[in-house]
């Protein structure tokens, strides 16, 4: 499949890849930066919303840097996923994504960035042109949303990486950076509702790291994630857990999902409801149950919306379950 | 030098090779041995024949057949040589894209290619104008075109196409081409094509049947029809629901068109059946066939889905002969989706009654399979729905309605397991439940209603040998049946399916007034000793070309080494039908087989005529041929080849397989025939996690009976890749169209095969039931494999956790609701809690013991006696074993139309029968 | 004709030669290697990075060439399925491929062996876990992937014998035997 025409350019420091960011924005030019490329590529060759400029982060050694608790943009996925001082959670989740292939191309940076998926969306022109497109490609046509017809303010389409959540229950800050300088918040700020903005990010601007926090380290955890096949697909849905013991009291809960929504998210208020009169048991299954209450799928994936929301509570009561196991 | 001394009377001439004396047998007096665990017992070997001898023994050499052969061709594989479709690469050429149809359902009013023709680059546009003539794979249904002459039928339709320098341009220029359509109603759900229409699909003239969209309809009805339901002790009643699969060979379709400066067509590309590809581009083009040279490339997978003569094949025809340059053409995986020809999505309703002595006596079953916007093979289909599970148990009364209707989708076609898989899956359920119902073990259920070899089947197909209780045994051995079933804890099942399929069709697509033999094999044999074998079958990496050559170098007693193919090209080849219905291997190897045997006896004559020795005796070793009882009396393969080409030259031979004549005079009686059948029983075990429907499969016990594994390694190979494939239709693979009809699915992210981690371990188990029509006595091992593996891992479930699967794929969110739906029934919240089901016998399971020991000494008295009485259907059930039933007695029925009290309460593929086909509705229409 | 970005001398080492050709600069990786370096044993599969049928080695690591600008590597080494023989002598995991069948159609054979040839080359006595861990990101269709796995082993056990391979070019059989020197 033939890709629109781009230029790509390669800088090889980020100080030269910011520059040269800044000069497309200033010219008003679009463009889209490539990590790993397994998201990007594809859609590109179905033509979706492809840019005129590219700029591959390819050669920025300085994004590559790995350790317990700074991880670099570009990071392998496989390299995350193999590495013996990565975070036990992070080796799950990152170990689980996709394929071994996959994962040799595919980056960090590119995983907690990944293009919301839907199935209006995620086809080749020619289909989108044959249903008269759907709002998140830009087409010009002024179309809504094929999930949820007569609405076009919001996209539904759905976010599905796996590093998300394992990130988001390890209280992880994620480090951007532009021509205007650098900025950094807590991972649980990036993310935005709407399945086409999808995050903060601002044109011109990137993912240079994430960082965990030294206490991070403390933290247990663990990622159940639904797929139909062991390599391959994105999770329909996914749930991590992370949590600190005091004796046999919780003093950290956190839980996180993804695959979902728009948006993957932290769940704290549901944990909060339940931590302070902790059973074991009845509160694993009354966390599970409000769980599942809180997340509503919409029907733009491969399996039902219905079923995914219900095995939230399983996904999440096989993750707590773990907690009695330690 | 002693060999001088050797060569006595044999003066040597320059050029000609220094040959021993006569009847030395070379230097080594004695060449190596047979392997006399290779030669069967008949011919003083050591293998032993518990299933009799077979008219091949004698030519049996040791040398190849029965040995795990690496494919031929696999070092052209493994090392990146081998030329699939798109590796073609023609000096000069150009680019072909096709431009599609964005509608379901429209006519085209205009198409206006003058901005396309204008953008520099482009060399040649072709629409439908430029090839009116319509063709397809069976010559009663050619409703395709190269182009759309006026209607599109289905998204993703060919409309144009377009050569050019590049593919960014060829693509340009398809963007460029402005069509106008007028937007008809399409239909979608295959219930809607049994209704008239305003506009159907197609337009079959006279033949039309109502106003409908019913491409093909079928009425059966064999045996006691009208006793089964009073006769019935237990009944099974289910309907099932099949989506489409696809054959998700790795390899998109490709091709080049090339005129030579002779103004001869090559058409290089990846074809199951170059032979009907043949036909097609001669009507398509209007040349004769001789002017068409269609070259088989490598074959990246097939599994029925490079079966079907393409429109775009015709197209870089087209553009090519437009252009004078050759042209390829490469699909993108939606345009592999978009072509399709997969398994048929179908409701299927299936009613199984069995009476008080354990017996079938009834089978009703009912298919409406969804045939897409094109007949394909679908023809056929309809029909193999129906008959392909009229065996391997003996019943009472078959009841068959199959109709295939046109809906505005891609076009279903032929895929692994053609016709027979969905039926057979519902029909093996079926048996399950049954057995449950009349508290009997399913094995043993099975096991005392099997059909003996020697036998006819209730349609009238000719069973010769069937290894199918020996498969049934053997998977219970290996799967510890006896101790585990209904044994195992919540979420943890075994269960069990059989498979019977056609080993090659009995009468080929084109039917033949001439009597052409289905496969015709040519051999040449020159100077350097090597045999040349021209075959046009085609291998599509299943192995027929190794397969051949190991008959070949059976028969001479050759190595593989000394053996060539040559099968790719239809100028070379002789005239083969093609790899289809599991046909190659039987109707190949026979015709290859057939050609080596003249060979042999010029040898053995030449043998004679050197040493002197009677001909009768002399048997041929490895390179080496010599008097049986006197093996030191005897030449080498060259000497004796040398000696028959005195005077003549190279040696050459053509055999030629054709099926001899069978079966019934119903109409639609041959379609199920076949020269012989294929039998295999499967043993799945399984784990359903019942909290989230996920299925997985961990073992599967596979016994296959080819009647005789010509290349072990290859039918182990075909046996576990039918495992996966038949995995992937009931866990995972469903092409899932939208509701606005849209395919949602067309890539191999979303269309889920299954990955090496999905995967159970397989355990190959080879039956040999020694066929006597078959090569060597084999019979075919590349679909029937693919059967079992769906009903046993459906019974598995049912054995885990109690839920009867009626939906296919098993993904698991169906699996889900019909757990929750359980645990309503059982009144439970936790699905942990679950029961699962229980086996508590019924005094009939000892009678049915019995009966299956008592028709195990039977069938063994059957196949070891060359001189046994006929064996009819019905017997079982009292009739002379001798004669048809129908011949015995009125009420046993053998009708192809249904009567008016069905038609006015007819099930739902049995609606296809309310309309009146237009010739004979009395109107002008 | 299509606008196109703008053309580059790419230099690389393919097979252990160097190329230099002229690429644009949004050119992907298997493209160049199929249509102008000539690796036709590259295979299409499914071209969005499913199927692993196009995977080759860059610096020795598996890549799918389908979702690879040709620009990032530059330079670097690539190895094709063309690239990892030895003259006529199978590299361990071919030669088993052909003998435990675990090529069928052999469409996608070009991928698995790449990537296998690099977890050979880590190690050298795989798992069965391992293995299949190593190929889940490529497709067949045909064998169910058992016999893959068999082969996989098969080839280690090879490796670790330090055993050579097979050399077709040997002579093969003797119409005559025994006449003209050794028989095979």
């Amino acid at each position: 499949m033939r890709m629109p025409p781009f230029e790509l350019l390669m800088p090889t420091s980020l100080e030269q890849a910011l520059t040269l960011a800044g000069d497309f924005i200033a010219a008003g030019e679009e463009f889209d930066w490539i990590a790993g490329g397994t998201d990007l590529i594809p859609n590109y060759k179905w033509h979706l919303n492809s840019k005129a400029h590219v700029i591959s982060l390819a050669k920025v050694a300085e994004m590559s840097e790995l350790s317990s608790t700074h991880i670099g943009g570009m990071v392998r996925l496989h390299d995350l996923a193999e590495s013996n001082i990565t975070h036990p959670l992070l080796k799950e989740a990152a170990g689980s994504i996709a394929s071994v292939m996959i994962r040799r191309s595919g980056t960090v940076g590119g995983n907690i960035c990944l293009d919301t998926r839907c199935y209006w969306f995620n086809q080749t022109e020619d289909w989108r042109e044959s249903i008269e497109w759907c709002h998140k490609c830009e087409c010009g046509t002024d179309a809504d949303c094929r999930v949820i017809a007569n609405q076009n303010t919001l996209c539904v389409a759905t976010y599905q990486a796996d590093l998300a959540p394992a990130f988001l229950c390890l209280n992880a800050t994620i480090h951007l950076a532009s021509s205007k300088g650098k900025r950094e918040m807590l991972l649980s700020d990036f993310f935005e509702l709407d399945g086409m903005t999808r995050n903060v990010l601002q044109p011109g601007e990137l993912v240079t790291h994430i960082t965990l926090p030294s206490e991070s380290s403390e933290l247990t955890g663990c990622y159940h994630k639904l797929t139909l096949r062991d390599s391959w697909d994105f999770p329909e849905a996914g749930i991590a857990a992370a949590w600190k013991l005091s004796g046999e009291q919780i003093s950290t809960l956190k839980i996180a999902s993804t695959g979902l929504e728009s948006i993957p998210r932290v769940h704290d208020d549901e944990v909060a409801a339940v931590l302070p009169d902790w059973s074991g048991k009845e509160s694993i299954e009354s966390l599970s149950e409000a769980l599942r209450k809180s997340i509503k799928p919409v029907n733009n994936t491969g399996l039902k919306p219905n079923y995914r929301r219900k095995m939230v509570k399983v996904l999440a009561r096989r993750c707590l379950n773990q907690i009695l196991h330690k | 030098m002693s060999d001088e001394e050797d060569m006595v009377g044999y003066k040597q001439q320059p050029g000609k090779l220094p040959f021993s004396r006569p009847g030395s047998g070379g230097k080594d007096q004695f060449s190596d041995l047979q392997d006399e665990n290779m030669i069967p017992e008949s011919q003083g070997g050591k293998q032993s024949q518990p299933w009799g001898t077979h008219r091949h023994d004698e030519l049996i050499t040791s040398s190849s057949i029965g040995h795990r052969t690496p494919l031929i061709d696999a070092r052209y594989k493994v090392t990146g040589q081998a030329q699939y479709g798109d590796d073609i690469r023609l000096n000069n050429e150009l680019i072909g894209k096709i431009l599609r149809s964005p509608h379901h359902f429209a006519r085209i009013k205009s198409i206006d290619t003058s901005a396309a023709e204008a953008l520099e680059g482009v060399i040649a546009i072709a629409t439908g104008s430029d090839a009116s003539n319509s063709f397809g794979v069976l010559p009663v249904t050619k409703d395709e075109h190269a182009l759309a002459v006026s209607l599109v039928r289905h998204v993703g339709d060919l409309v144009a196409a377009v050569a050019a320098e590049d593919e960014a341009t060829a693509l340009q220029a398809v963007q460029l081409i402005e069509v106008e359509y007028e937007i008809l109603d399409s239909i979608h759900d295959m219930k809607d094509g049994l209704e008239d229409s305003e506009n159907p699909i197609h337009d079959r003239g006279k033949y039309h049947i109502g106003e409908a969209n019913i491409q093909k309809r079928v009425f059966q009805e064999f045996g006691e029809v009208d006793k089964m339901i009073e006769n019935a002790n237990a009944s099974h009643h289910s309907n099932w629901t099949f989506r489409g699969v696809n054959h998700g060979f790795t390899e998109p379709h490709a091709t080049v068109a090339n005129w030579d400066p002779r103004g001869r067509l090559t058409i290089y590309t990846p074809q199951q059946v170059p032979h009907y590809l043949h036909r097609s581009l001669a009507d398509v083009l209007e040349i004769p066939m001789h002017q068409i040279n269609v070259y088989r490339t490598f074959v990246g997978g097939g599994f029925g889905g490079k079966s079907d003569p393409f429109p775009h094949e015709m197209c870089a025809a087209i553009l090519s002969r437009k252009s004078g340059r050759p042209v390829r053409i490469t699909f993108d995986r939606e345009e592999v989706f978009l072509t399709n020809r997969g398994r048929h999505p179908s409701h299927i309703e299936m009613n199984l009654h069995a009476d008080s002595q354990g017996r079938l006596c009834g089978v009703e079953t009912d298919a409406l399979i969804d045939g897409g916007a094109f007949a394909s093979f679908g023809h056929v289909t309809t029909y193999y729905n129906g008959v392909l599970h009229t065996a391997p148990y003996e019943i009472g009364a078959f009841h068959y309605t199959g109709a295939r209707v046109w809906t505005n989708k891609p076009a279903s076609g032929a895929m692994r397991g053609h016709g027979a898989v969905n039926s057979r899956c519902a029909f093996e359920v079926g048996l399950d439940d049954l057995s449950d119902k009349l508290q009997v073990d399913p094995m043993t259920f099975r096991l005392a209603n099997l059909l003996p070899p020697l036998s006819a089947t209730i349609t009238g197909f000719r069973i010769t040998s069937t290894g199918m209780r020996e498969c049934l045994e053997k998977v219970r051995k290996a799967s510890s049946w006896d101790e585990r079933f209904r044994q195992l804890p919540l979420g943890h099942g075994i269960g069990v399916g059989c498979g019977f399929f056609i080993s090659g069709s009995g009468l080929p697509i084109h039917w033949d007034p001439n009597k052409f033999p289905h496969a015709t094999v040519h051999l040449k044999i020159d100077m350097d000793g090597g045999v040349t074998i021209h075959t046009g079958a085609a291998e599509i990496g299943q192995g027929s070309d190794t397969v051949v050559s190991q008959s070949v170098a059976e028969v001479l007693g050759l190595p593989l080494d000394m053996i060539r193919v040559r099968s790719k090209e239809t100028d070379t080849a002789p005239v083969d039908l093609g790899s289809y219905s599991s046909r190659v291997t039987f109707m190949n190897a026979n015709a290859a087989i057939s050609a080596a045997m003249k060979i042999r006896q010029e040898l053995i004559d030449a043998t004679a005529n050197i040493t002197g020795a009677d001909p009768k005796k002399i048997v041929l070793g490895d390179r080496r041929i010599y008097d049986k009882r006197n093996p030191a009396v005897g030449v080498s393969y060259l000497e004796a080849l040398h000696k028959a080409q005195e005077d003549r030259g190279a040696l050459v031979a053509s055999g030629a397989y054709r099926t001899p004549p069978m079966g019934k005079a119903h109409k639609g009686a041959a379609a199920g025939l076949a020269p012989a059948y294929s039998f295999s029983a499967y043993v799945a075990e399984v784990k359903v996690d019942v909290e989230t429907g996920q299925t997985s499969v961990i073992n599967v016990w596979a016994a296959h009976d080819c009647g005789k594994a010509l290349n072990p390694l290859a039918v182990e190979g075909q046996i576990i890749g039918s495992c996966h494939m038949g995995l992937g239709q009931v866990l995972s693979e469903e092409m899932v169209y939208g509701r606005t009809g849209h395919l949602l699915n067309g890539n191999l992210l979303d269309y889920k095969i299954p990955t090496v981690h999905e995967m159970p371990k397989v355990f190959p188990i080879i039956v040999e039931s020694n066929d006597p029509e078959g090569p060597f006595g084999a019979k075919e091992a590349g679909e029937g494999p693919l059967l079992p593996i769906l009903p046993a891992v459906c019974n598995a479930v049912y054995d885990a956790i109690g839920v009867r699967v009626d939906e296919l794929p098993i993904t698991p969110d169906r699996m889900h609701r019909s757990i929750e739906k359980l645990c309503r029934s059982q009144g439970v919240t936790d699905p942990l809690e679950l029961k699962t089901p229980t086996l508590k016998l019924s005094p009939l399971q000892e009678s049915l013991a019995n009966r299956a020991d008592e028709h195990e000494k039977r069938d063994i008295a059957r196949r070891n006696n060359d001189d046994i009485e006929p064996y009819h259907n019905g017997a079982l059930f009292g009739f002379t074993a001798t004669l048809p039933p129908e011949e015995q007695s009125d009420d046993w029925k053998v009708s192809v139309m249904p009567s008016q009290e069905y038609i006015d309460n007819p099930r739902l593929a049995g609606t296809a029968w309310k309309h009146i086909e237009r010739r004979h509705r009395g109107d002008d229409t | 004709m299509l606008p196109q970005a703008g053309k580059l001398e790419w230099t690389a080492s393919v097979n252990e030669k160097k190329v230099t050709e002229s690429i644009s600069s949004d050119s992907i990786l298997l493209d160049v290697l199929r249509d102008q370096i000539g690796t036709l044993g590259v295979k299409r599969g499914c071209d969005m990075g499913t199927c692993g049928c196009c995977a080759v080695l860059v610096n020795g690591q598996p890549r799918l060439s389908c979702l690879t600008l040709t620009s990032e590597v530059e330079g670097c080494e690539i190895t094709t399925v063309e690239g990892i023989a030895d003259g006529h002598h199978l590299s361990p995991i071919q030669e088993t491929f052909t003998t435990y069948g675990g090529s069928q159609c052999g469409f996608c054979s070009p991928g698995f062996l790449i990537v296998i040839t690099a977890l050979l080359e880590e190690n050298d006595n795989p798992s069965e876990t391992e293995i299949k861990n190593a190929i889940d990101g490529n497709l067949c269709r045909c064998t169910g992937y058992q016999p893959i796995v068999e082969s996989v082993q098969a080839a280690a056990e090879i490796l670790r014998s330090g055993k050579a391979t097979s050399n077709p070019t040997s002579p093969h059989s003797d119409p005559h035997p025994g006449f003209m020197g050794d028989d095979t």
